[in-house]
């Protein structure tokens, strides 16, 4: 099989997985008790409005045609609109996905250089103090819950030390606009990337302070894994022959560790990147709520609240896409990683 | 010789007179440094003194921003036609102004309305005609006056749209006015359908805020739903169809239909400026997810106000913490009991009276809000004009009455009157299952009564209401206007109660509530009301529990707070000390 025909094969793939997710989705929010209209009449009861709103939102249909509407809507690139606010679906998940995009980047960026460091470093003082007390940091962290975490550092960053503020995305007016040249205009709505674009500092620095709280939290709640991974991996490969070897030609320490038998013990680290994505996702509803971070997650419970059907459903959808592309990109890098694999 | 010697004394005297001149001038010169600088330390002393005589008397001035932090968000939009939810109605106080307002301070009687775009008013004798003066000179822009076209365009403008999700069709505003007839350029006039005792706090309630004809056009030939001004990202001006307020709209973001940040900015063209309104020229609005996120940044000193939602929990520490004030004040929140009276065993008034006696509202109040409630005895709420502790017939607790009142239908302590108390779990309403849990104890310890819990979440929870499977319920209410009519007509008047399912229907009480609706004598209403209240202790269609109270907090330079009945923030009186 080639690489393209791989490529292609996965994203072919894609769809049913979206499918099967969307059906599943659709049928159970319908289960679920709870009626979308009745939420737009907590105290007047007519008859007749209610039956016009069943109308006006489309669930005065059969289920079936329900689904398929829906299915031909989604074809068309039209996730449809809000059965609260009647809000268009797709322009409001298009405005809260970059806030979650950069959430998950930086966390997985934190969980992965804090993972790999310590799974080092405690595999290279196997069974010492130092290790014992990096395998205890782990376990702690891994089995912390994300909120819990996030109260610590708010209160110890935000309160005790007023070095970070406790919630939100940025201080107000401080928003990125993105690059701007002429009638050209560009934005990403990763505000760290718009800020950069836009040439201030003063923004970039603003952005970052604001996401370090979330993301370290975030961060060390996956980092857990890491380490555990990376330290049982390391431990083997530090001990094979070719490392002694390296050591023997008299290259440096941090070079045979983190240049040679890193690079070994990494792709079940990489294939557990590809896993952690999805979990980081379920994490981001949390630690988006605890510090007010405007993103996907936050939306997902807002509307669940609200039987809001079609966000929801929408949000599963971009969800899925995410998870399968993200495990599309980790394959691919498992690939250039190690040579011996060529699809 | 002797000349040599008296040439010597005469240059050795000149030479010490000048050693002594010399002298004296330094020391002449070391006077004059010190004088300068003790003169200097007098004048510094003295000016250091006077300036801090002068800043101790003088109050600091104030900020021009003030930082406003809350967990609600707009629900819809800020369109009067449609929003219909607290904080829709908190921003449209500030960006819209109504014909008249209640003071800070109010008790919801007719007395506390104040005038506002209305200067004075008058009521026909048979209570259907209502005529308004309206101020003069009060302008949108530099180039349009407010005139009494702008208030029909207002009401033909909310009855025509007629959204369902709006407030004109939640209280039913278009059945109570006809019609809306302009007079002269400044005065209108009210027909009314029914006689309406409430209609001046119908007036102030923010539904009837007016609208500017120039940002809330009609698009066809007869209003529709279409014609709701909506949320327009970017565009703070065009989201906000109001414009007589004390702010304008500077700034609005929402991402995924949540505001992330808003900026309110003071309208020089407000009415009441010349008064010096509004107190601060600028209020930055700082969204937070949930009530820790909040209540961490007041006590980080990211927001100077913490307004709406704070736990019980966190308001009883900031209450220690010095860096912060807490505000009190009555809420008009009150929550209930409903009983399902279609079925048995609550289709009999004697259970349900017994029911009403086994309940322990200290321990709600103490237990579940840390005092931070009170007790409530009547559905129309405590500082409220019509309130009579009528409920405190029943006990509190009176577990003899309960048994006493069970025993007549059979119920004792081998035959348990036994149902299932239904509550809300998604936070719709605060601390809805440690109510529950309260609640259970408390009929469970008269002896006679067995109490299952059942939570569903609010979407469930109302769907459940629906259908009329639910024995026992807890609910809620937030007043729409300021009367004793908007906590009587919605739960015991047959056709206004019957949203909330639980089948009562009396004639002689919607008698009493005709009468009262129709009376604009606050004395006679008073009367009316405290009838009403002893015919609901008979029947016992529902059992009032708490009323919540009211509270924000603050940094301790903040000032203008004022928490009343009413539940309205006004912004233009908050102002923060530098």
């Amino acid at each position: 099989m080639t690489l393209r025909t791989y490529i292609v094969s996965r994203i072919l793939l894609t769809i049913p997985m979206i499918f099967i997710l969307l059906t599943t989705v659709f049928l159970i929010m319908r289960v679920l008790p709870g009626d979308p209209v009745l939420l737009h009449f907590e105290k007047m009861e007519d008859p007749a409005l209610i039956a016009a709103m069943r109308v006006r939102l489309g669930l005065d249909k059969p289920l079936l045609m329900q689904y398929f509407d829906y299915l031909f809507g989604l074809f068309r690139g039209d996730l449809g609109k809000s059965m609260q606010d009647y809000s268009s679906i797709g322009q409001q998940i298009f405005a809260a996905f970059p806030a979650t995009l950069e959430l998950a980047i930086f966390s997985m960026l934190i969980a992965i250089l804090i993972g790999i460091f310590l799974g080092v470093e405690s595999s290279k003082a196997y069974n010492s103090p130092k290790d014992h007390l990096i395998r205890v940091f782990g376990i702690v962290t891994y089995a912390i819950p994300v909120f819990f975490l996030g109260m610590i550092l708010q209160m110890i960053f935000g309160i005790g030390l007023h070095w970070l503020p406790v919630g939100g995305r940025t201080y107000q007016n401080m928003v990125p606009t993105g690059l701007n040249v002429g009638p050209v205009h560009f934005s990403t709505g990763l505000y760290t990337v718009d800020s950069i674009l836009e040439g201030n500092i003063l923004k970039l620095g603003t952005a970052l302070k604001y996401l370090f709280l979330p993301s370290l939290t975030l961060g060390l709640v996956l980092c857990g894994i890491f380490i555990r991974l990376t330290r049982s991996n390391m431990f083997e490969t530090l001990r094979l022959d070719f490392v002694t070897a390296a050591k023997a030609r008299g290259l440096k320490d941090s070079t045979v560790t983190y240049g040679y038998a890193l690079r070994n013990a990494f792709l079940p680290v990489l294939t557990m990147m590809g896993l952690q994505f999805a979990l980081l996702l379920g994490g981001a509803v949390l630690t988006e709520t605890t510090f007010s971070w405007p993103g996907l997650g936050r939306y997902l419970v807002d509307r669940i609240n609200f039987r809001d059907y079609t966000a929801i459903q929408g949000v599963v959808v971009v969800f899925g896409l995410f998870v399968a592309l993200v495990s599309l990109a980790i394959d691919l890098l498992y690939a250039y990683l190690d040579p011996r694999i060529r699809l | 010789m002797e000349v040599q010697l008296a040439k010597s004394y005469i240059v050795n005297a000149s030479k010490r007179m000048r050693t002594v001149i010399e002298l004296k001038i330094k020391d002449a010169k070391a006077i004059g440094k010190m004088a300068i600088v003790a003169i200097l330390v007098v004048v510094i002393v003295i000016a250091g003194v006077a300036s801090y005589y002068f800043y101790s008397t003088q109050t600091p001035p104030l900020k021009d921003t003030l930082i406003m932090g809350t967990t609600d968000s707009v629900e819809s939009c800020l369109d009067p036609a449609r929003a219909y939810d607290f904080f829709g109605f908190e921003i449209t106080q500030s960006l819209g102004s109504p014909l008249v307002e209640y003071k800070a301070g109010a008790t919801g009687s007719a007395a506390d309305i104040i005038p506002a775009l209305a200067t004075d008013w008058q009521t026909s004798s048979d209570g259907l005609t209502w005529t308004f003066n309206l101020r003069q000179g009060v302008m949108y822009n530099s180039s349009r006056e407010f005139i009494a076209d702008d208030v029909k365009y207002t009401f033909e403008r909310g009855i025509g749209i007629a959204d369902p999700d709006g407030a004109w069709v939640g209280v039913g505003i278009g059945d109570i006015i006809d019609s809306v007839t302009v007079v002269s350029k400044y005065v209108v006039k009210f027909q009314l359908k029914i006689p309406f005792a409430a209609f001046l706090s119908l007036m102030a309630f923010q539904a009837c805020y007016i609208v500017d004809p120039q940002y809330a056009p009609k698009a066809g030939s007869s209003w529709s739903v279409n014609d709701v001004v909506l949320y327009t990202e970017g565009d703070a001006r065009a989201s906000n169809p109001m414009g007589l307020g004390p702010y304008n709209l500077k700034s609005w973001t929402r991402v995924a239909g949540k505001d992330t940040e808003m900026t309110l900015e003071a309208n020089p063209l407000y009415w009441n400026a010349g008064a010096g309104y509004p107190k601060t020229k600028t209020i930055v609005i700082s969204f937070y997810a949930d009530s820790p996120g909040l209540a961490m940044a007041i006590t980080a000193g990211d927001v100077d106000v913490a307004f709406r939602q704070l736990s019980t929990n966190d308001i009883t520490t900031m209450k220690t913490n010095t860096d912060l004030k807490v505000w009190e004040g009555t809420g008009a929140f009150i929550q209930y009991l409903c009983m399902q009276e279609k079925y048995a065993p609550f289709d009999n008034p004697t259970i349900r009276g017994a029911v009403a006696a086994a309940i322990n509202r200290t321990t709600i109040v103490q237990t579940v809000f840390q005092g931070q409630a009170q007790k409530l005895y009547s559905m129309i709420p405590i500082g409220m004009f019509g309130h009579s502790d009528a409920f405190q017939a029943f006990g509190d607790p009176n577990y003899t009455l309960t048994r006493e009142l069970l025993a007549l239908s059979g119920f004792n302590e081998n035959n348990k009157l036994s149902f299932t108390l239904w509550y809300e779990t998604s936070g719709h309403y605060p601390q809805s299952a440690q109510q529950a849990l309260v609640l259970k104890d408390s009929l469970e310890a008269s002896g006679v009564i067995s109490v299952t819990l059942e939570g569903r979440d609010w979407a469930a929870y109302r769907t459940a209401r629906q259908e009329e499977i639910m024995q026992a319920y807890i609910m809620g209410w937030y007043p729409d206007y300021i009367d004793p009519d908007d906590y009587i007509f919605p739960f015991v008047e047959s056709n206004g109660g019957s949203w909330i399912h639980h089948n009562y229907a009396n004639p002689e009480m919607d008698k009493l509530i005709a009468w009262a609706r129709g009376n604009t004598t606050d004395s006679a209403r008073n009367s009316l009301y405290a009838q009403i209240q002893t015919l609901m202790v008979q029947d016992c269609p529902i059992i009032p529990l708490y009323q919540g109270g009211a509270f924000a907090v603050s940094r301790t330079n903040v000032d203008g707070i004022y928490l009343d009945i009413t539940q309205n923030w006004r912004h233009w009186l908050v102002f923060a000390r530098q």
